[in-house]
């Protein structure tokens, strides 16, 4: 059966408003596009003297960022960056910015991602290198990993909560990989030759830690860095923040009235008819 | 009976004239002047101790609120604010200020009327949100995106999971909603970055 053209019309008219409606509902439901990574810089080099750390976006002459007079074993906070190319460049510290570095690295910053730029090694050998950091923790649980910066011992061993091994015979300037661990408050001993640290890490679930092992003024210092934190516990789905007080609502209903419109006009026009149909008064 | 039925009519159309009228949109929001009080520093990663938040400025939609406690819920989902004028604080997320991202939802309303983020989405990049603590001092944020999304495909990774820098969320209804279901079926997200 073919529908009369007015309702095929009338259909088309109502129906393309509607799908114009549901279209860009459906798009602003897309996943947050983040454009900003971190970075942070650190001087992880026992025997190199202080140094000024220069950030430069890729190709601009003018730094981003400057840390002066960064000594050993600082690590500054993550810095927000629009993710592109960078580069860190080392002066000694209070060398003019105009100079020619010590030393150089370039980075790519993705979208979302953390980077520890550090110089590592000895004086002699001293490089930049460019860390990858993870952001992202499996359920529940706390990452770990250690940086070994202690030239008194060049190789260290980590342990944890008694005999669990965090990472064994790591070398001075070498990263171990990342642990998951339960969430706990862990003892964590660093061993080198004959020399032994120990230090108190609070592991909460969804946090990111670094350990550096450094030299100290008398021996091992663990320096615990705490690289991200997130929710321990995580809410499963969305919120129910809102009980539709203020909600768009269709408006109501015309019919009600329509109808008594029709009811009352109708009785109007049945009481004009009455009233024509009666006997006119005599004068 | 012409006079009753006139008389009908004419309620009837006054009537239909009176609920028809569209809803009206409300006021636009005052905007509050910045808090003042000292401004913390950014903590360094390692003593990301940092005092409990006590209250929520937001000058640009007119947000002044005390800020409660939520937890989960029996079946694991966030705890909402038993008021709808008060916004609160998720426990389980890093406090606001230290390192990681703190989270806070309040409603968009309640069954009658506007709540205390009943405003949030008309929030844009750069706004100034204010949270203090327990101490006096303030944390300042930066709004640096506002998202809506439906709840069934919520970022929990993004809103929950670990930033390395002090982040701040803030959540409340949007969208459409389902008067079946008696809830909202979106979900608004404001990240912002301390400054």
């Amino acid at each position: 059966m073919k529908l009369p053209r007015f309702i095929r019309r009338a259909i088309a008219l109502a129906v393309v408003p509607l799908l114009l409606f549901c279209v860009p509902a459906v798009a602003s439901a897309s996943v947050a596009g983040t454009s900003t990574g971190w970075v942070r810089l650190a001087h992880l080099s026992p025997n190199t003297p202080a140094v000024d750390v220069y950030l430069y976006s890729f190709g601009d002459t003018s730094a981003q960022l400057v840390l002066h007079h960064v000594g050993y074993g600082a690590v500054s906070p993550y810095e927000p960056l629009a993710a592109g190319e960078y580069t860190v460049a080392m002066r000694a510290a209070g060398a003019p910015a105009a100079s020619t570095p010590v030393l150089s690295a370039s980075l790519t910053v993705a979208p979302g991602h953390a980077y520890t730029v550090a110089g590592t090694g000895p004086e002699s050998g001293l490089r930049l290198q460019v860390l990858d950091d993870q952001l992202t923790t499996p359920p529940g649980k706390a990452l770990v990993r250690v940086i070994q910066a202690s030239l008194r011992q060049h190789v260290v061993t980590v342990t944890y909560s008694g005999d669990a091994v965090l990472v064994s015979h790591l070398a001075f300037g070498s990263v171990s990989p990342y642990h998951a661990e339960s969430a706990m408050t862990a003892t964590v001993s660093v061993t080198g030759g004959s020399e032994h640290v120990t230090a108190s890490v609070a592991l909460g679930a969804g946090t990111v830690h670094t350990l550096v092992v450094l030299d100290g003024a008398k021996g091992l210092v663990v320096d615990n860095l705490l690289d991200a934190a997130g929710s321990g516990a995580v809410p499963v789905g969305g919120a129910s923040t809102g009980f539709g007080g203020t909600a768009p609502h269709a408006p109501p209903s015309p019919l009600p009235w329509l109808l008594a419109i029709g009811a009352g006009a109708l009785l109007a026009i049945a009481g004009g008819a009455r009233l024509r149909g009666l006997p006119r008064p005599r004068s | 009976m012409l006079a009753a039925g006139a008389v009908a009519v004419a309620a009837s159309a006054a009537g239909l004239a009176l609920t028809r009228h569209p809803v009206t949109a409300l006021s636009a929001a005052a905007v509050l002047p910045a808090p003042t009080g000292p401004i913390a520093a950014v903590p360094r990663p390692e003593t990301a101790r940092v005092p409990r938040p006590v209250a929520l400025t937001i000058p640009a939609i007119g947000v002044q609120t005390a800020l409660v406690d939520l937890g989960l819920t029996s079946t694991g989902a966030l705890q909402v604010p038993p008021s709808t004028s008060v916004a609160g604080w998720y426990t389980g997320s890093p406090r606001p200020g230290a390192i990681g991202s703190a989270v806070i939802a309040g409603h968009i309303d309640s069954r009658v009327g506007p709540g205390v983020f009943f405003r949030l989405s008309r929030l844009r990049p750069g706004d100034r949100v204010y949270v203090r603590r327990a101490d006096g001092t303030l944390a300042v944020f930066r709004v640096t995106s506002v998202r809506m999304y439906a709840k069934d495909e919520f970022p929990t990774r993004a809103v929950y999971g670990p930033a390395p820098d002090a982040e701040l969320r803030l959540i409340t209804c949007g969208g459409v909603f389902d008067s079946g279901l008696g809830s909202y079926l979106s979900n608004t997200v404001v990240y912002a970055t301390e400054i």
